[in-house]
């Protein structure tokens, strides 16, 4: 298989066509006639799941840095470059995002009936914009793909959503914008920091890596960077969109929501937070906050989720809690901690993404997702409720499930360095099951009175192909993560590594306080314990 | 005989294993691998069914299960392949069994298959641990699933859902083995889990029913508390031993830990939070009733001879870290015998026969974990091997009584109900076969000479006795305490059973006229097993004849193999923690604590045991039992007891209620108010400025000028001042 | 050639673009009162096909390309020394190009509005093209007196044109509004000049440079100018509080003057604006450095905010092009090279968004201009996909996301701002930038995702030839700009040569 790659140069190409192929796709839907456009639209998204495929033997396991690599100037004179790569982290990620936007679009064959091309070059912009993410290392062009994949979000959202779509788009919208503007402060921040230290005009991660920094630059860069990533995750309390955003959006919508887009916060924090400031990354107050705010997401979504009457706001909020085991495990620092994250990333993509194709199923069938509207379904949709069952099962981390790997791997990890808010995380097991059961019983088990229930439709042929890898997926990770794991290590090592080869913080005080207060005074003020500033301006003004 | 057997079995050159002979393991791997084949055929039968019953469904009707061409292969199949693969099982189990009785196996063979979880500072191996232990776990765990399965077939094969019933079973077997089998806590907790999911599967099995689909609910939510402590144990091993394998961390502890330190005692404690959640034992019992909502066979299987003595068993395999923390093992002793009592007092007046068994249940699990609490490891192992004969024995019987009531009162359409005592009476005449066994049984758990129960509960009984009586036994007193308690709820045991059998088999049949003349006895597929799991009630406890009363009662007949047998054949798995109770609390007692030895105890048990069996079967002879319809509330403490101390009430008012109500304020005050209602505020916020500051746009040149000039002072006036 | 301007002919040739265009205005004047062009008075449809003033739009037209090829001809020209009146440098060069797009754009969207209104197309042209002529003068000024010469030649033609439609009340009352606060402001940029006079003795930039630098002009009276002359610029680039007008004027004003004003007026003031105090006022920085910290934001904040509860769209973007101009302020606060390019080449994407915008607001709003509220557009994008899709990327770009030139341009703005430290400055762009947001999406979802209020309302908003090329144009170079901005940038960044000290280097740029 390698060599097989190796000599179609597939390294050197690969992860260009992964972007650019949607992108022409999108073309070519908008160009094909309403009743193809969707068949058009899925095999190329599958085309581009298969292409994708190949990363996982041209990727070399052994190696902790950035892969198939590639980087063209983009932007000369601001050191902006079009370059990419692929790490043990962002490979996952890809792959997710190819395999469930192919499933989203297939799934969305009898949900989406209006305006069908919008919507599939809708879709197909997307993935190009979040593989884009991932594989993205250069800052600028890290930010201009961030931000590239909100607009067809809130198309999806707004245009084939529900009643209160375009309240959700837009609260969606400006959540995640309020994060991403604060950031690109940073992002430009860290840009002239660059400049001026490093004496060239830079966004390359590598080069941003040299850029030293004092403890209070590293503590709000690290603020700015945060809030970005964590209303995307989303980390508690900056959740609430999460659950309007999920119940408006159409199946679809939701799927890639929740299985990537959310990613993308916690592949922020591992790709940028901690390398890039690893002194701010490991300053106490931080971790413990970062871990305070994820065990509150765990345990208090999960109470959320457990009495709502809507069966998609409930998955939506066991997303927070499902990806609050991911932050609880990124800032436990540790390899088990960061790799199970990991693998709750994978896992929650493919079950919480199966979940929602689930229920916008049902959605299909039977034009409402109220729990109650449901009952003993298990009778007359047996596969159906087999499927449900299964996905429900990984969701809450059963064990033999994807779900348990990374929720038990970022206990482990948290409980090595702070056991105390690891036990009680842990005891999130107990309330998935809490949420999730009775949703399940309501749904398929006790009696079958409803007598539209009883028309209901068993899985469709379609449906089955969408569901079965999916489940098959969750139980092989279930039973040997070990591939997965494998590939992930030298990466999660190599951030590691960074974070601890960083010096502890030294608490600040006049450099914050000068950080803050600076702009009140002229530039040609030169700034005290700023040689930084000196710098800049000898440069500016000779 | 199995001397000449192991000689065949142990041929070719095993690795080395300890002194003595050579032990091959043989093809551990399929034992665990065949139920779940089994699973998997009668899961794709169970679909396929599911999918043509549905169409029936849809259209309004019920899918007939005897067609024209007689029963669909989804129904037939299964029959074969159910019970198939455990019996396969159950044979490969026992010639591992038997080769390792051929070779003194001292250390434990794992046999590994693939790394499951690995990374750089963490692994496990998707591996089997083969001991004396896991051996005789899995000989029980396979013989009596398959007695079980075989007795399914009849007791279930009108059941629309036969196949999936059958594959909910094989993987419950698969899930059991591994547990049992597993090498390290990380792949135990899969089998752990795992056993839990396929008892939730299986108590909702008829899930058209809410009061069914509930219980399965529930079983699965107090499990997972349970689960909880489990985990957090095994994170606290990793980061001590930094490893989860059995064999490692048995090494290890000794040095590792401190005896009776804070660690190894947070270990234990919650070690046995997960043990009391899986063994339905104080505070989390609660589950183990409403179980009884599934199909009888399963009650047998799952919450009675199997997966409910998971704790037990962990408790065993953990023996090491529970002997070094004296605090955790007092602990699971004392929980364990005021379980016994409880539910023993609870049992006293249930008049659904299998919500008195399931309590009994409850009360024998005290027992094995007083036995495993006191360091008597093999003598809980040994109850929990007798126990799950004559309890499988005892709810098979059960089932066989209720089937023959459920049919009788499906002849006549009378919809009484079938599980209730009252409605029952008089039915030795009608089913004389399952009448005999359920005697044995009854005796057995009663503890009565020569039935197995006697030889493994005053075993445990004795061990308490030894235990308090030790030079340096921690907190004495305590365990004076639990031996009488543990006496008097032998004597409510005697009691209860007795009750039970007589208001089922004796006196007057309460069933109704016309039903009685449908009540006959099940067929061979069902009192087959039944009688199997009879001689193995009779006999199973010679396994393990303790010294003293061998020699007092056999004195002549000079040593037996099976004396103490289980408790040599165990003793490489439970060596370090009797070294490390010997060196710690000295020898043992050989009196009880207001003398006597162990005969002697053990004559006086079960004389009184016998005694108050021949008193009951008079006093309840003479009760005037009315049928469930007409018979009145009970009042008074009776009323305490028949509603079981009322506990699901509280916990239901403390807990459940509690949370459901913080769940909702999360949702609408905090949520929706608080925290949408800052975001929505800053929105609106923004909106009201933007408002007010369009009302300085007038429209009229005079209100421009005149802000103008304004900003123009201002300026000015910066500038200047 | 070189220019050393030891004659007075060596003006005509720096000043010969202005100087054409003129003429050319002039002629497009005549043209317009020769009967040929009249609009016919028979033809009351107004349909947006009606010919009369076509014509003329085409010859306008013709005359900018000429200004235009005068102009990239100047490019081959040297100055000796900086101390002429007019400035030949590629900072005015560069500025020229952007009046020169702006009044083209303008041209070709009036076409069907001129027609439509039946103004005299005439005088409406030649007015656009002579205050493009002010414009330019402005940016080529080196001395005061040259720059308020080419502010009135602007400014007067403006006010005509905002008062152009005379059957439109509003129209007429706009003008008069913008007259007399125009002449209002004047009246302090004037005195402004003065007072510079009066303290350093010249009016010529350099000079006043070279005074205020040495310490030789007396302290008081400069401070007093230096206020003064930045209360004027802030008038005309409609700075809070000095904005009032715009909103009523822009709504007033007929859409493509509204278009043009908002763009080439803006342009013009920020360019002089920028010679004046970053080449004059050098020295005193520290003195307006504070104004200009505070004018910036206050005018970010409080145009933003005011935006966001604007129901027409007109004032909407009136509102927005104040935001904009708090954005530019920041850069101007910067006073550094990377700001001062990052403000040229903003001013060039605002132009061409801006335009875009209005055209597709003059598309839909149809005869007299009676569909301006939000509500008009309502799935306007479902029924017009090409006319919704350019108004969603001028949006976007206003608001600036990526892969449009807005972004770009913010993102060369904050840097500007970065490189003088103005953190706070930078954080109150962003944040204020997400509440535009808010009011550039409302109209993207009224367009998408609401339904048309009635089947037929888009059918009429139709774009003529020349409003599509205006259209595909603008659109086409805000995503080159937004994609591949290096050569723009680089342009922008070599054409402050002209801007004293900055000029000079700049900051860490060079590749």
């Amino acid at each position: 298989m390698t060599a097989m790659l190796e000599s179609v140069g597939y390294a050197s190409w690969a992860l260009h066509a992964l972007i650019w192929l949607p992108i022409l796709g999108m073309g070519l839907v908008l160009w094909m006639e309403e009743a193809r456009a969707k068949h058009v639209a899925f095999w190329l998204s599958l085309g581009v799941f298969v292409l994708s495929l190949g990363l996982w033997w041209a990727f070399d396991p052994a190696s902790g840095a950035m892969q198939m690599e590639s980087s063209t100037p983009w932007i000369a004179s601001w050191g902006v470059h079009y370059s990419l790569g692929v790490d043990g982290i962002s490979l996952f990620m890809v792959l997710l995002t190819t395999f469930t936007t192919a499933l989203a679009i297939l799934g969305s064959f009898n949900y989406i009936k209006k305006r069908q091309r919008a919507f599939y070059a809708l879709m197909l912009l997307l993935e190009a914009g979040v593989i884009g993410v991932f594989v993205a290392t250069d800052l600028f062009l890290f930010y201009v793909f961030f931000e590239l994949t909100l607009i067809p979000m809130y198309f999806i959202i707004g245009v084939w959503g529900g009643e209160r779509r375009i309240y959700s788009a837009i609260k969606f919208f400006l959540f995640t914008a309020f994060g991403s503007l604060l950031m690109l402060v940073g992002i430009l921040y860290l840009f002239f920091k660059a400049k001026t230290l490093l004496g060239f005009p830079t966004f390359a991660y590598a080069d941003l890596l040299q850029v030293p920094l004092t403890g209070s630059e590293q503590l709000w860069l690290f603020a700015a960077f945060a809030v970005a990533f964590s209303v995307k995750v989303p980390v508690f309390p900056l959740h609430t969109w999460l659950p309007d955003a999920h119940v408006e959006a159409p199946t679809p919508g939701s799927v890639v929501l929740a299985a990537v887009l959310l990613k993308m916060g916690t592949y922020g924090f591992l790709r940028f937070l901690l390398p890039l400031f690893p002194v701010a990354a490991q300053h106490p107050t931080v971790v413990s906050v970062m871990m305070v705010l994820a065990v509150i997401g765990i345990i208090y979504t999960a109470w959320v989720a457990a009495v709502q009457p809507d069966a998609k706001k409930l998955v939506a909020y066991t997303s927070v809690a499902h990806m609050g085991f991911v932050v609880l495990g990124i800032f436990a620092l540790t390899v088990n901690g960061i790799q199970g994250g990991l693998v709750v990333m994978i896992s929650h993509g493919i079950s919480t993404g199966a979940l929602f194709l689930l229920l916008g199923m049902m959605y299909e069938r039977r034009h409402t997702r109220e729990i109650a509207a449901f009952g003993g379904i298990a009778r007359v949709a047996p596969w159906f409720a087999t499927a449900f069952m299964i996905t429900a099962l990984a969701s809450i981390g059963v064990p033999g499930t994807s779900g348990f790997i990374g929720e038990f791997l970022a206990l482990l990890g948290a409980f090595e360095t702070h056991p105390t808010l690891a036990i009680v995380a842990a005891s999130g097991v107990i309330f998935a099951a809490f949420y999730m059961l009775p949703m399940v019983q309501k749904v398929f088990f006790n009696k079958l009175e409803k007598p539209e229930s009883r028309e209901m439709k068993d899985l469709s042929g379609r449906e089955l192909a969408i569901l079965a890898p999916m489940c098959a997926l969750m139980i092989l990770i279930g039973w040997n993560p070990t591939p997965f794991l494998s590939r992930m290590e030298a990466s999660v090592q190599t951030v590691l590594a960074r974070v601890e080869a960083a010096a502890p913080i030294v608490p600040a005080t006049e450099t914050e306080a000068a950080g803050v207060t600076l702009d009140t005074e002229p530039m040609r003020t030169t700034q005290p314990n700023d040689a930084a500033g000196e710098d800049a301006l000898a440069e500016d003004h000779e | 005989m199995h001397a000449t057997l192991s000689m065949l079995l142990t041929q070719g050159g095993g690795h080395e294993a300890g002194g003595g002979g050579t032990f091959e393991p043989f093809f551990p791997g399929l034992v665990i691998l065949l139920p779940l084949l089994g699973f998997v055929i009668n899961g794709v039968l169970a679909l396929q069914h599911a999918r043509a019953s549905a169409n029936a469904v849809r259209v309004g009707g019920e899918l007939e299960l005897d067609g024209p061409r007689g029963r669909p292969s989804t129904h037939t199949l299964p029959s074969w392949v159910g019970p198939g693969v455990v019996l396969l099982a159950f044979l490969l189990v026992l010639v591992n069994f038997l080769r390792m009785l051929g070779a003194e196996l001292h250390d434990p063979v794992v046999v590994s298959y693939w790394t499951w979880m690995a990374t750089s500072t963490f692994t496990v191996d998707a591996a089997l641990q083969l001991d004396a232990l896991s051996m005789v776990m899995a000989l029980v765990v396979t013989g009596v699933s398959f007695l079980i399965h075989v007795f399914s077939v009849g007791y279930m094969k009108d059941d629309p859902g036969y196949p999936r019933y059958f594959s909910y079973l094989n993987l419950f077997v698969f899930f059991m083995l591994l547990l049992v089998m597993a090498s390290s806590y990380g792949l135990m907790f899969v089998g752990w889990e795992g056993v839990g999911l396929c008892s939730y599967l299986l108590i909702g099995y008829w899930f058209s029913d809410r009061e069914k689909a509930d219980a399965g609910k529930k079983a699965f939510i107090v499990n997972r508390i349970g689960d909880f402590g489990f985990l957090v144990a095994m994170f606290m091993l990793f980061v001590t031993f930094g490893t989860l394998d059995f064999a490692a961390i048995a090494h290890d502890a000794p040095e590792t830990l401190i005896y009776g330190g804070g660690l190894v005692t947070a270990i234990t404690l919650f070690f046995f939070l997960g043990a009391t959640g899986k063994s339905a034992q104080i505070p989390l019992y609660i589950w183990l009733p409403d179980a009884m909502a599934g199909p009888t066979p399963v009650s047998a299987l799952i919450h009675a001879a199997t997966m409910v003595t998971a704790g037990v068993y962990m408790v065993a395999r953990s023996s090491v870290l529970f002997a070094m923390s004296p605090v955790g093992s007092a602990t699971v002793a004392t929980v364990g015998v005021l379980t016994a009592l409880l539910a023993a007092t609870i049992a006293l007046k249930q008049n659904d026969i299998k919500k008195v068994l399931a309590y009994s249940t409850v009360s024998q699990l005290g027992y094995m974990f007083v036995g495993v609490g006191v360091g008597a490891y093999a003598a809980g192992i040994f109850h929990l091997a007798t126990h799950a004969f004559f309890k499988a024995l005892l709810f098979l019987g059960s089932g066989a009584v209720i089937h023959a009531i459920h049919e009788a009162l499906h002849h006549t359409h009378s919809h009484v109900d079938a599980q209730d005592m009252r409605n029952m009476g008089g039915l030795k005449q009608f089913m004389p076969i399952t009448w005999v066994v359920m005697w044995v049984a009854t005796l057995t758990i009663a503890g009565i000479w020569p039935f197995a129960g006697f030889f493994s509960k005053d075993e445990i009984i004795w061990q308490i006795a030894a235990f308090g009586g030790a030079e340096h036994a921690p907190f004495p007193g305590l365990y004076t305490f639990i031996w009488v308690l543990a006496l008097v709820t032998a004597m409510l045991t005697a009691f209860y059973m007795t009750r039970l059998m007589v208001m089922t088999f004796h006196g007057t049949n309460r069933t109704g006229p016309h039903e009685a003349r449908h009540l006959h006895e099940v067929s061979p597929v069902m009192w087959v097993p039944l009688a199997t799991l009879a001689v193995l009630s009779v006999f199973g406890g010679w396994v393990n004849v303790p010294v003293a009363v061998q020699e007092s009662f056999l004195g002549g007949m000079g040593a037996l193999p099976m004396t103490d047998w289980l408790h040599h054949f165990l003793e490489p798995v439970t060596a370090t923690a009797h070294t490390i109770h010997h060196d710690n609390l000295g020898e043992l007692s050989h009196h009880a604590p207001w003398g006597g030895g162990e005969v002697a105890w053990a004559l006086i048990s079960t004389v009184v045991a016998l005694g108050i069996v021949l008193a009951s079967i008079r006093v309840v002879g003479g009760w005037k039992v009315k049928p469930a319809a007409e018979d009145a509330e009970p009042t008074g403490f009776a009323k305490v007891l028949s509603n079981k101390w009322y506990v699901d009430e509280i916990y239901d008012a403390v807990v459940v209620q509690p949370l459901l109500r913080l769940s909702r304020f999360c949702w609408k005050i905090v949520d929706a108010g608080i925290i949408d209602g800052f975001v929505n505020g800053v929105g609106y916020l923004a909106r009201g400025f933007g408002w007010f500051g369009s009302l300085f746009q007038t429209g009229t040149v005079n209100t421009y000028a005149f802000i103008l000039t304004l900003g123009v002072l201002v300026i000015l006036g910066a500038v200047i001042f | 050639m070189t220019l050393d301007f030891s004659s007075q002919s060596q003006f005509v040739w720096a000043l010969l673009p202005e100087i054409a265009l003129c003429a050319w205005g002039m002629g497009v004047l005549v043209a317009g009162v020769s009967g040929r062009n009249r609009p016919s008075r028979s033809d009351g449809t107004g349909e947006a096909t009606y010919r009369p003033g076509t014509g003329l739009g085409w010859l306008a037209l013709v005359g900018i390309l000429v200004a235009a090829i005068l102009n990239g001809w100047l490019y081959g020209v040297q100055e000796v020394g900086d101390t002429s009146m007019v400035a030949v440098d590629r900072f005015r060069l560069f500025a020229n190009w952007i009046f020169l797009i702006a009044a083209a754009l303008a041209i070709l969207i009036s076409f069907a509005y001129v027609a439509r209104q039946r103004l005299q197309a005439g005088e409406f042209y030649g007015l656009i093209l002579l205050s493009t002529a002010g414009m330019m003068f402005m940016a080529g000024a080196r001395d005061l007196m040259v720059v308020f010469l080419g502010l009135e030649v602007m400014s007067i033609s403006a006010y005509a044109l905002t008062a152009f439609n005379r059957r439109d009340r509003k129209s007429a009352e706009a003008g008069l509004k913008y007259f007399l606060l125009g002449a209002f402001s004047t009246g302090f940029f004037l005195y402004g000049i003065a007072l510079v006079y009066g303290s350093t003795g010249s009016t010529n930039i350099t000079a006043i440079a070279a005074s205020v630098s040495s310490g030789a002009a007396s302290g008081g009276l400069l401070v007093l100018a230096v206020a003064l002359l930045g209360v004027g610029f802030a008038f005309k680039v409609s700075v809070v509080p000095f904005h009032m007008w715009t909103p009523d004027v822009y709504e007033g004003a007929p859409a493509p003057v509204t278009a043009f004003m908002s763009a080439g007026v803006k342009t013009a003031a920020f360019v002089a604006f920028m010679r004046v105090f970053l080449v004059a006022f050098d020295g005193v920085y520290d003195i307006w450095y504070p104004i200009m910290w505070w004018l910036a934001a206050i005018t970010m904040v409080t145009a933003n905010l005011i935006a966001l509860v604007q129901s027409n769209v007109k004032r909407m973007l009136a509102y927005s092009s104040v935001a904009h101009a708090g954005y530019l302020l920041v850069a101007l606060t910067a006073a550094n090279g990377t700001a001062a390019a990052g403000m040229l080449f903003y001013l060039l994407v605002y132009t061409l968004m801006n335009i875009g915008a209005f055209a597709v607001v003059i598309t839909v709003a149809r005869q007299g201009e009676e569909r301006l509220q939000i509500e008009d557009y309502s799935g306007f994008g479902w029924s017009q996909p090409m006319l919704g899709v350019l108004l969603t990327l001028f949006l976007l770009s206003l608001a600036g996301f990526p892969g449009t030139g807005g972004f770009m341009g913010k993102i060369f703005l904050l840097q500007g701002a970065m490189d003088s430290e103005l953190w706070t400055l930078s954080v109150i762009l962003v944040m204020t930038t997400l509440v535009s947001y808010w009011y550039y999406l409302r109209v993207v979802w009224f367009m998408w995702m609401r339904e048309p209020l009635s089947a037929d309302q888009h059918l009429q908003a139709v774009a003529p030839l020349p409003m599509r090329i205006a259209l595909i144009a603008s659109a086409a170079l805000i995503l080159l700009l937004g994609l591949f901005p290096a050569p723009a940038l680089e342009f922008a960044r070599a054409s402050i040569q002209g801007l004293g000290s900055l000029g000079a280097g700049l900051v860490g740029l060079a590749p």
